[in-house]
């Protein structure tokens, strides 16, 4: 079916006059509908020739679309999956990345303890180990906090012991982890019976140097 | 079909040297335009394979499924924990209702159980309970069991015929259950104080 159209279009090609000078058959395409009142060229070969190029151009025509239809197939697939991979939820480590989950509880629980335990005459490795816990905004709360705490403490003979009763992620990325930590505080006093607070804090860590470092402390 | 208009016109009778010669120069001029095409081609088939696989891959990602069951648990969890500590006199079979709706197990056969005695209560407090989510995550999920722990911090304010409106913070343990209509409470209760460390 084809083939007698091409035919057609040589023996048009043939026959015309201007095409032995034409380079490519791209620009003879072209040209000759272009040139309808080229002299002494008749209006029959150029409607053949035209119908020729119509029919020889669909293929490319169909082949262009289906790799557009393609390609923009790709796009939407990949932007598709990446909308379904790339959600607030994956970004979420806590709980997928299960020994980073373990692991920053631990390291933040036993800090909590750490930095809220104190007796009267141990107010000083208290801060000395804060320092080892702490960093940027929460360092100067607790140092503003602690020196409130170290006078009361060496006053009233207060001892301070905190236990971290459950502690939650509630955010982890590779280096930053937001925490719901619940705990108990025992507060003894000399001669006193112990009474125990119950609170809750929210605690931003910050992964550095290979540990977690206690950035930020709010309650909740 | 370069080719194989060259093999033809070598056979066409009418076949001359100028002829053949156009074919020639046709197709090398063709050539060029063809391995384009081809190229652009496999381009288009390898971008939507590509796109496909990373769809693919992204349904059948394991943390991600994870992830999203995480997030559905908690809001499930939070959600829950809020409906138990909200109830209005005014309102209380809605109320207790929302209460059935969120629980499931033991901890609803008892609220079913108790649900009576407890309206009763409440109809002669003439109480009103909000409750506000503070924070909450999960600790624990077994996704292949459908079950799920969550810790929530919660303020409620509980306001009484008389008086100011006592407002208390409480930090509160639950368990979660998949059922069919979603995550529900099938334990909750006050973390302890005093207890050990968990």
């Amino acid at each position: 079916m084809n083939s007698t159209a091409t035919d057609a279009a040589e023996v048009a090609d043939a026959t015309d006059v201007t095409d032995a000078s034409d380079p490519t058959d791209a620009t003879a395409e072209k040209d000759a509908p272009a040139a309808p009142d080229a002299p002494g060229e008749p209006g029959e070969p150029d409607v053949s020739d035209g119908v020729d190029v119509s029919r020889r151009r669909w293929p490319r025509v169909l082949g262009a679309l289906l790799a557009v239809a393609l390609i923009a197939t790709g796009g939407a697939l990949y932007a598709e999956g990446r909308q379904l991979r790339d959600t607030p939820a994956t970004a979420n480590l806590a709980l997928t990345d299960a020994e980073a989950t373990t692991r920053v509880t631990g390291d933040v629980s036993s800090a909590l303890g750490k930095i809220f335990s104190y007796g009267p005459g141990a107010t000083a490795a208290t801060r000395a180990a804060a320092k080892e816990i702490l960093a940027g905004k929460a360092l100067q709360q607790y140092a503003a906090l602690f020196g409130q705490v170290e006078r009361q403490s060496a006053d009233q003979k207060l001892t301070l012991t905190t236990e971290v009763v459950r502690a939650g992620v509630t955010r982890l990325t590779g280096s930053s982890a937001h925490l719901l930590v619940f705990l108990d505080q025992v507060y003894e006093r000399r001669g006193r019976a112990p009474t125990t607070a119950s609170a809750q804090l929210t605690v931003v860590a910050e992964l550095r140097e290979g540990r977690w470092w206690i950035v930020e402390i709010g309650s909740t | 079909m370069a080719r194989q208009r060259t093999a033809r016109q070598g056979t066409a009778p009418e076949g001359t040297g100028r002829e053949g010669s156009a074919g020639a120069v046709r197709a090398g001029t063709r050539n060029p335009l063809v391995i384009v095409a081809l190229a652009l081609a496999v381009c288009a088939a390898g971008a939507a394979g590509w796109g496909g696989w990373l769809r693919y891959e992204a349904t059948h990602d394991d943390a991600a499924a994870f992830a999203r069951t995480r997030d559905d648990a908690l809001a499930a969890g939070e959600q829950a924990v809020q409906n138990m500590n909200t109830l209005d006199h005014r309102s209380l079979e809605k109320g207790l209702d929302s209460w059935e709706q969120s629980t499931t197990g033991d901890l609803h056969r008892q609220l079913v159980d108790g649900r009576d005695a407890f309206a009763e209560q409440i109809a002669e407090a003439k109480t009103v309970s909000t409750a506000e989510v503070l924070s909450g995550a999960v600790t624990e999920l077994d996704e292949r069991a459908g079950r799920a722990g969550v810790m929530v911090a919660l303020r409620v304010t509980v306001t009484a015929p008389k008086g100011e409106p006592a407002v208390k913070e409480s930090r509160l343990l639950g368990s979660l259950t998949r059922t069919a209509g979603g995550w529900k409470l099938s334990a909750l209760g006050q973390a302890p104080v005093g207890g050990t460390g968990g």
